[in-house]
């Protein structure tokens, strides 16, 4: 049988081979799959069932967006590096970043599924949609697939890696699940013995939520509880530079009457490297880690001779 | 720099395409430098760019991933966009060429510099290396196999084998032409026509295109509603706002975010209406998978 082409009258693609299809073995593609971006520079690759994340808010579900999806495949990695976590300026890892990394990997792999597995994969935009909402959650992904838990500090921790970026692929491929990992990477037991003592974690002494930072919370029985989080106050920390740097200017620059304050501002280095961190954002991404850099997850791979 | 055989630069064009491949195009073109004289003015022909200019190697990739065309969240296509790795594949080639072959080669430029057309058409480029023609459709240029493709190329001193251009117009396609018979109008017109408030209208007559009109302004300002163009829109209010309060609601907005991340991640906005080539049928079954 031929199948005519929809956009060249009269030309012919050739006749289409008989298959027979068989189940393939879907541990061996996943395992393929999954080698392949950890050759590629992921430091870790699991899959999750997306029905996992059935509760969370609607939109941001992963049938939201692909009506199709059987599996979540979640990497993480790019990390700063150790250098960049021991160097004595905080200047280093306030403009660094490497976040972009993890969104080619995905991408890659994406294509990789569609092309030569034809099955739909998508690697889910980190921006945010309407109202600053991501399209997916992260965290939740991360954790149903088992690439860390939650953290007192925020950021999904891995228990070996600790912090990492995510990036998130949706599609249609039916990978055997991975699952979440069965002991939550923080509170780690020496925040746990810091906390009975003084009351406080690494993270949330070095910025604590009752003394002009962002975070607290309890911990009981090793699980954190009662966790308290100021995101406003952490974006403002975090994103010196970037989008909400760009709109503090602005908005001084626009109740400023003295032309020449304005031109100050507009032209000073503060706008300039604003402006830098906003097209070159893949040297900005995180700017603050103060919470990171004292996790003791992960830490012992942010020491080098 | 060597004198080749026809059969050698036969052998030598075909590598350079399959390293082109290699590197992530979906498809690669070449055609001779000297060719686009009759299309364009002095000014964007590739030896204004590179005097001895002899081939133009064009390379073209895929958009948005087949599962972001069945989202039904329609801001994923919005935001969505694609790796550019047809930018890759022909800086690749590119280096190939003058680190192998001794010939000099250069990406082509293709971002305006000055008004609102680019100093060297890719779309001109992508139809002289046979990759495609032009569509009713916004006039994107089609690939008959692959439908919408974006485009980069490199222009080179090095003599290379040139593809011809397609000999049958990829659009109208036959379906597209039964509607037109039918209706007066294709898919594309249809979900956007000019006559009413959209961008699109041709004219069709034995299966060919004897007119069409594409209202650019109005479709910039739909297909780019992130990015560089709405935070322009969006200064242009800062600027006209009465007092802070009204500066500030603009300035702390989702939308204001959202533009300036678009602007910095600018991969992840790079399209964001689509809705001509949703309907379009050049393509359309190789966007459904498993």
């Amino acid at each position: 049988m031929f199948r005519v082409h929809a956009g060249l009258p009269g030309r012919a693609l050739p006749e289409e081979a008989e298959v027979t299809e068989e189940e393939p073995d879907w541990q061996t593609v996943k395992s393929e799959l999954l080698e392949g971006v950890l050759k590629r520079g992921a430091m870790v690759a699991r899959v999750g069932d997306p029905d996992l994340l059935a509760d969370v808010a609607p939109g941001q579900r992963p049938s939201d967006l692909l009506p199709q999806v059987k599996s979540m495949i979640v990497l993480g990695g790019s990390a700063p590096r150790v250098g960049e976590w021991n160097s004595p300026r905080a200047e280093v890892l306030e403009t660094v970043g490497t976040s972009d990394r993890m969104a080619a990997i995905g991408s890659a792999l994406a294509r990789q599924i569609e092309e030569r597995l034809g099955y739909y994969a998508m690697n889910v935009p980190t921006s945010t949609d309407q109202d600053d909402k991501p399209f997916l959650d992260f965290t939740a992904a991360a954790v149903a697939a088992g690439a860390g838990s939650p953290s007192l500090a925020g950021p999904v921790l891995h228990p070996e890696h600790g912090f990492v970026y995510l990036t998130v692929i949706l599609t249609s491929l039916p990978l055997p699940f991975d699952g979440p990992i069965e002991q939550p990477a923080c509170p780690a037991p020496s925040c746990v013995e810091m906390y009975d003592q003084r009351g406080v974690t690494p993270c949330t002494d070095v910025c604590n939520i009752d003394d002009g930072g962002c975070l607290g919370g309890q911990i009981q029985d090793g699980l954190v509880i009662g966790r308290r989080y100021d995101a406003n106050r952490c974006r403002d920390r975090v994103y010196h530079y970037w989008v909400p740097g760009y709109q503090a200017v602005l908005e001084k620059v626009l109740s400023e009457p003295d032309v020449e304050r304005r031109k100050m501002m507009l032209y000073g280095s503060y706008f300039t490297r604003t402006m830098w961190s906003i097209t070159y954002s893949n040297v900005s991404q995180g700017q603050c880690f103060e919470c990171m850099r004292v996790c003791p997850v992960g830490a012992e791979n942010r020491m080098l001779k | 720099m060597d004198e080749q055989t026809a059969d050698e630069l036969e052998a030598t064009t075909l590598a350079l395409k399959q390293l082109g491949l290699n590197s992530g195009a979906t498809v690669v073109g070449v055609a001779a430098a000297s060719a686009f004289n009759e299309y364009v003015p002095e000014g964007h022909r590739p030896s204004d760019f590179m005097p001895g200019a002899k081939s133009v190697v064009v390379a073209g990739s895929l958009g948005p991933s087949n599962a972001a065309w069945q989202s039904p969240n329609r801001r994923l296509m919005e935001i969505t966009g694609y790796d550019f790795r047809e930018n890759v594949a022909s800086l690749v080639m590119a280096e190939h060429i003058e680190t192998v072959h001794g010939y000099q080669a250069m990406q082509a430029p293709a971002l305006p510099t000055s008004g609102q057309h680019p100093p060297m058409s890719m779309m001109l480029a992508a139809v002289l290396a046979g990759l495609g023609t032009r569509s009713i459709a916004a006039n994107i240029i089609l690939h008959p196999t692959y439908g919408l493709l974006y485009y980069a190329a490199a222009i080179t001193t090095m003599p290379l084998v040139p593809d011809h251009q397609l000999e049958d117009n990829v659009c109208p396609a036959r379906s597209c032409v039964k509607m037109y018979e039918l209706e007066g109008k294709t898919p594309c017109m249809a979900v956007c026509p000019a006559d009413d408030g959209g961008c699109i209208d041709a004219t069709i007559d034995d299966g060919e295109i004897t007119s069409s009109y594409f209202n650019r302004e109005r479709c910039s300002t739909r297909a780019m509603n992130f990015g560089i163009r709405g935070h322009i829109k969006q200064v242009e209010l800062l600027t006209a706002a009465d007092d802070i309060d009204e500066a500030k609601a603009v300035l702390y907005s989702d939308d204001f975010r959202r533009n300036l991340s678009s602007v910095g991640r600018y991969k992840e906005s790079v399209a964001q209406c689509f809705e001509c080539m949703r309907v379009c049928p050049v393509g359309r079954y190789r966007r459904k998978l498993k």
